[in-house]
């Protein structure tokens, strides 16, 4: 037997390239019949070259390795790449001749030669000498099984806390107050002392109802002596209907709330959601009356299964208001809808990205494909529906209300489904029947199957369960978000292994922990976040904290927060006197200088999002958003600045100043706390007098001085 | 790239945006990888474009909505005379309610290069040596709403950003007071606004869409102009808004953002006057106005010129009218309706390209003409007017053309089979042209990554292969 010199080959051909690949072929095995020679000089080098980097142990794609003989004869997910003696009937012919439609190499169609050369070696045998390599010992798999799920830190049930020990012992409020003084001492620098009381009265109430306080709330907890005057103010507005209103829009970010459809075919409306609204309404109330966040869940996965309870139905929006793509009979478009389910339902609740697991296991976090297609098949036994509002609407045979604008939007049960895995998302391609069910690496039995109908009811119950290690954590994280600004982890709907690992890891437990332990109260939750050291310390750095901590991960100050675009504008119409206060029903359009109502009311489309939402980072609607990006674009200050809606809030704010009794020093002073909620400095006082007496037209000068404070970068951040 | 270094890109992009205020595209990938380089220490320089220097600095891409012809403006196809009325064979064709079509239009090879051109397009004729024409290209589904998103971002499902956004992401825009990525538009396309989404990219690559039916300028770009004051007496305004916002500032040094949004206004009020200029064609001569044609789609083209020039990375237009979201979709009157639009078309198109290279732009410009798929080479017979035939949607088989920046002029790549059914040689998906458009920008296709919802997403997927022979 000829030897060549393999690995010479291979070197060459790996540098060389395909122009080699002819030269090996013209010089090696052309006279003889040696089969092994034909591997090593024709079939291997092309395999290395063109093969290997998808197909060996490296990565598989297809479930297919050609880095071994027991690899091509096996296969993929296609079934055997070859079959020896025959090669018509092996994939890898034909998909290196290009004859079908895998096509391989996909980059580039293999010279003719090479097809030739392969034909010929599988027709006589397909000769192979390689054998299995083994793997290295102690090689990591690079996908994560299930097995090593207790590896991630976010799967381990949340464990009671000890305190941490503190030095300064006056400094801590609340519990979570010494986990964070704890590392801000450990960095040997001391946080901020309490904001001045004018701050935190603005801070508190635009973190917890997102309007500014009232002159009399100001007034009061001003000047009150009451030491218990902080949580009074607290209770207050936990009280005030706007607080739902407040956290509603946060909500609805997670949920994808929108009111059409991203595809609109001609001018057909049959898919859009008039009624969107009322869950929209439903999230304000269950927010205002601090329904438990475990029936939260349950409220909006199954509200329907408690057939004689219907006050709950508008919850189901959250499933019901999903988007429905074009041309939605079509399978491959029902998985597309079914992703969209799976994925806002996991990321919102759970913090995971299960929709990776829809083509492949997934890579980093333990959930296998299998998983997937339980959830899937669980959202494929359900229904959307528009559900008529009252009796004596017209509905089709099949109980839908025929015109979208009678119902409301939500779904019901469907065929129970338990969906084939689709092999590489493929729907043509069908791997093994899996059954409705949760998550393998969230079950605490190997089998977690759902047979109550969809299985939503049972769904909802998994992710409530107090012994689900990420339901909690993803939702107090996300309540501390909002409220400080920087969030323990910073990845808020991914808890997996590629998202961040908590900053605070024992202060996100043990607030896990008696938030369960607190009845699931999001009021609770939120009044233990807001009475804290941690969140009504001054935001103002010292010296010795910035170079310690420049991006306040240890929170030694409070967060400067950048209002959302919602605040920012019901702000504006606080200052102008035109909110309408009044809570809940349809939508408006929030940059028509006629509306009033507050911005959780703007129509949210997924066609063309409203361009006053969209320009301040209003985001996507046709996708779970898992925070909010601030940007700062010029765009922005041009609609400040030039935008119909501000000069008419401007002018609204101009009447109240000039019909305010009193001269320029008493306008100026009063527009100041008019508009920014508090008096000016001396220098702020001397500019504004002066550009409101030295102006050519005195009716212009207060107009452009009113727009000046709504323009104002003050209007944006909140000390 | 390990997902370990991209994660930490993409911090160090995070705080480079905030640092620079974002804006227009501030920053592209460009800086960001020099930024990193420099914070390595390393001495690694980068030229134009982020992987490799790019060729194309620019791009234009002219898009005909509803989707044109092949065979009957690029792909000759004498067979389907021969074979009149005879119904296409194949799984994928046998509904088809009626037979073969030929084409009335003569072709004729123009040029040194002898590409083949339909005397529907006499003016772009003239330019055959600087095109290269795409016979091969293919796409996954003949209708307009998927069709519309590949060939936009590469998705049919309407989440992913465009590849306006990821070619102004990649490479920032070079005028700090224009957008990277403008979208020339006069009316509403089908599927609309997606198109040019900045998906889950930072909002500052969304395209900015120009309505351009209207050509009185205030109202081309939002939000341009105060409605009453004039400039002085805003920039009176402005000042004394500045002044506040730097006393307000005084005691916040540390917050950066607070000196972003002050640079963005000063920007905002610098954009007022530069949009104005930028945006209006007026201030071309009258001559060059009526070369690219006093329509819609001519205008366009002009502003397109206009906004490249002064340094726009990325301007699309689509071409759709007011009362027509796809005029392209010739399902009846296939060759009446092809007349007009070519006619059009064909004279925005040449003259961009005349004045391109008149202007030496059409050396490091690509300029792109195609639709969201082809038309298929049988007729489709219409009731009501069964003699004026049209032609169905065509997805397996359809052509484009590119050129300027670094694409083999006079180069006719690809074919259908004899009678235009399917790509056979040289076939080109719409993933290859995505990565071959980023080759051309000096972006690797496979290393253009954004991480979203736990795993990185690229315009191409795992799919797309740069076409090297299209490039010169």
């Amino acid at each position: 037997m000829r030897r060549l010199d393999s690995t010479w080959i291979l070197g060459r051909v790996a540098i060389g390239g395909a122009l080699l690949i002819s030269a090996v072929l013209l010089t090696a095995p052309a006279q003889g019949e040696d089969r092994a020679d034909h591997f090593e000089s024709a079939i291997r080098p092309v395999l290395v070259e063109h093969c290997y980097q998808c197909h060996s142990a490296e990565t598989t794609e297809g479930n297919l390795r050609l880095d071994n003989r027991e690899g091509l004869r096996r296969g993929g997910d296609r079934g055997p790449a070859l079959v020896p003696g025959n090669a018509e009937t092996s994939l890898i012919v034909s998909a290196i001749a290009y004859q079908d439609d895998l096509q391989m190499p996909p980059d580039r169609k293999l010279p003719p030669d090479v097809i030739q050369a392969f034909t010929r070696w599988v027709n006589q045998g397909a000769y192979d000498p390689r054998s299995l390599p083994n793997r290295l010992p102690g090689a990591a798999s690079p996908v994560t099984t299930v097995e090593s799920a207790s590896h991630l830190w976010s799967l381990q049930v949340p464990r009671p806390q000890l305190l941490p020990p503190v030095v300064d012992r006056s400094w801590p409020k609340r519990r979570h107050d010494f986990f964070v003084l704890n590392r801000i001492e450990a960095a040997s620098i001391t946080p901020n002392r309490e904001a001045r009381r004018n701050e935190l009265i603005q801070r508190l109430a635009f973190d917890l109802i997102g309007l500014p306080p009232t002159e009399e709330q100001r007034h009061t907890y001003n000047y009150t002596q009451d030491p218990r005057w902080l949580e009074q103010y607290v209770d207050e507005l936990l009280a005030s209907p706007h607080f739902g209103e407040r956290w509603a829009r946060l909500w609805l970010d997670l949920a994808r709330y929108a009111e059409d459809q991203a595809h609109i075919v001609g001018n057909n409306e049959a898919l859009f959601y008039p009624n969107a609204y009322l869950y929209r309404d439903w999230v304000i109330s269950a927010f205002n009356r601090d329904l438990c966040y475990q029936n939260f869940v349950r409220c909006q996965l199954a509200a329907d299964y408690s057939p004689s309870d219907t006050t709950e139905l508008n919850a189901l929006g959250f499933l019901g208001l999903g988007p429905k793509y074009y041309d939605r009979k079509r399978l491959e478009v029902k998985a597309e809808e079914w992703e969209d389910r799976v994925d806002t339902v996991c990321r919102t609740f759970l913090g995971l990205t299960v929709a990776c697991a829809r083509c492949h296991d997934h890579k980093y976090d333990p959930i296998p494909t299998r998983d997937y297609y339980s959830l899937a098949s669980i959202f494929a036994s359900t229904e959307m529906h528009n559900r008529p509002l009252h009796d004596g609407i017209e509905v089709s045979n099949e109980g839908q209300a025929k015109k979208p604008s009678e119902s409301s939007h939500v779904v019901r049960e469907g065929k129970a489904t338990d969906l084939h895995v689709f092999v590489r998302g493929n729907v043509q391609n069908l791997g093994d029947q899996v059954h409705r069910g949760f998550l393998s690496a969230l079950s605490n039995s190997n089998d977690m199957r759902f047979s109550n109908g969809s299985g939503r009811l049972e769904l909802a119950t998994a992710i409530a369960d107090r012994q689900n290690p990420l339901t909690a954590r993803v939702y107090v994280n996300r309540i501390w978000l909002a409220l400080v600004g920087i969030p323990i982890v910073t990845t808020p709907s991914n808890f997996g292994a590629l998202g961040a690992r908590p900053s605070h890891p024992r202060l996100l437990d043990d607030l896990a922990i008696r938030f369960m332990d607190n009845g699931w109260s999001t009021k609770w939750l939120v009044r233990e976040i807001v009475t804290s050291a941690t969140y009504t310390q001054s935001s103002r750095p010292t010296p010795e904290q910035l170079p310690v901590d420049p991006d306040n991960r240890l929170l030694s100050r409070m967060v400067r927060k950048r209002l959302p675009v919602e605040a920012w504008r019901d702000r504006m119409l606080v200052a102008s006197g035109n909110l309408d206060s009044s809570i809940g029903g349809k939508s408006i359009q929030p940059d028509d200088t006629t509306s009033t109502r507050r911005t959780v009311y703007a129509r949210i489309s997924r066609f063309q999002l409203n361009p006053m939402l969209a320009t301040f980072d209003a985001p996507d609607a046709n996708v779970h958003s898992a925070r909010r990006v601030d940007t700062t674009t010029p765009q922005q200050r041009l609609l400040t600045i030039n935008h119909p809606f501000m000069i008419h809030q401007a002018r609204a704010v101009a009447a109240r100043i000039t019909s305010h009794p009193g001269s320029v020093t008493e306008k100026v002073r009063f527009a100041f706390r008019l508009v920014l909620g508090r008096l000016p400095a001396n220098d702020e006082f001397n500019l504004a007098t002066r550009y409101v007496n030295e102006h050519d037209n005195p009716e212009h000068s207060w107009l452009e001085f009113a727009h000046s404070l709504l323009a104002s970068n003050e209007m944006l951040f909140l000390d | 790239m390990t997902h370990m270094e991209d994660r930490e890109m993409q911090v160090s992009r995070r705080e480079l945006l905030k640092k620079s205020g974002g804006g227009f595209g501030w920053v592209g990938l460009l800086s960001t990888l020099q930024a990193n380089v420099a914070a390595a220490g390393s001495s690694t320089q980068y030229q134009v474009g982020c992987h490799f220097p790019a060729r194309a600095r620019r791009v234009i891409f002219l898009f005909m909505n509803g989707a044109p012809s092949h065979v009957d403006t690029f792909d000759p196809k004498p067979a389907l005379a021969k074979h009149e009325g005879e119904k296409p064979t194949g799984k994928l064709f046998k509904a088809a309610q009626a037979g073969f079509m030929p084409s009335p239009f003569k072709f004729r090879k123009f040029g040194q290069s002898g590409v083949e051109i339909s005397e529907l397009l006499p003016r772009l004729s003239q330019h055959a040596d600087d095109l290269c024409v795409l016979r091969g290209m293919h796409t996954d589904v003949p209708n307009h709403e998927p069709g519309l998103l590949v060939m936009s971002s590469g998705h049919q499902q309407p989440v992913r950003p465009s590849l306006g956004a990821w070619a102004s992401y990649g490479l920032g825009s070079e005028n700090e007071n224009l957008p990277g990525f403008v979208v020339l538009c006069p009316g509403r396309p089908v599927v609309g606004p997606q198109l040019w989404s900045s998906g889950f990219l930072p909002g500052q690559y969304q395209g900015m869409s120009i309505d351009t039916n209207e050509t009185d300028i205030s109202k081309l770009v939002a939000n341009l102009r105060h409605p009453t004051l004039t400039r002085n007496q805003q920039q009176r305004q402005i000042q004394f808004l500045q002044a506040m916002n730097r006393i307000h500032q005084k005691t916040r040094t540390e917050d950066e953002r607070l000196e972003s949004h002050i640079k963005s206004l000063e920007t905002a009020f610098q954009m007022q006057v530069q949009a104005n200029e930028a945006f209006d064609i007026r201030r071309e001569p009258e001559r060059l106005r009526q070369e690219y044609g006093d329509t819609a789609y001519g205008r366009s083209c002009l502003l397109a010129r206009r906004l490249v020039e002064r340094g726009v990375r990325f301007v699309q237009i689509y071409y759709v009218k007011k009362n027509s979201k796809q005029p392209w979709d010739t399902h009846n009157d296939n060759n009446g309706k092809h007349r007009k639009l070519c006619q059009d078309s064909d004279r925005g198109t040449a003259a961009l390209l005349a004045d391109l290279k008149s202007r030496g732009l059409l050396d490091d410009t690509l300029v792109i003409w195609g639709g969201e798929f082809g038309r298929t080479p049988y007729a489709q017979i219409n009731k009501d007017d069964a003699n004026k035939p049209g032609r169905d949607h065509h997805a397996t088989g359809f052509s484009m053309f590119l050129a300027g920046a670094g694409t083999r002029g006079g180069l006719t790549y690809g074919a259908t089979d004899e009678f235009g059914m399917h790509s056979v040689d040289g076939r080109m998906h719409v993933h290859d042209l995505h990565a071959t458009i980023l080759h051309l920008m000096g972006i690797d296709h496979t290393r253009l990554t954004y991480r979203y919802s736990g795993r990185d997403f690229r315009l191409t997927d795992v799919h797309g292969r740069v076409v090297h022979e299209i490039c010169s």
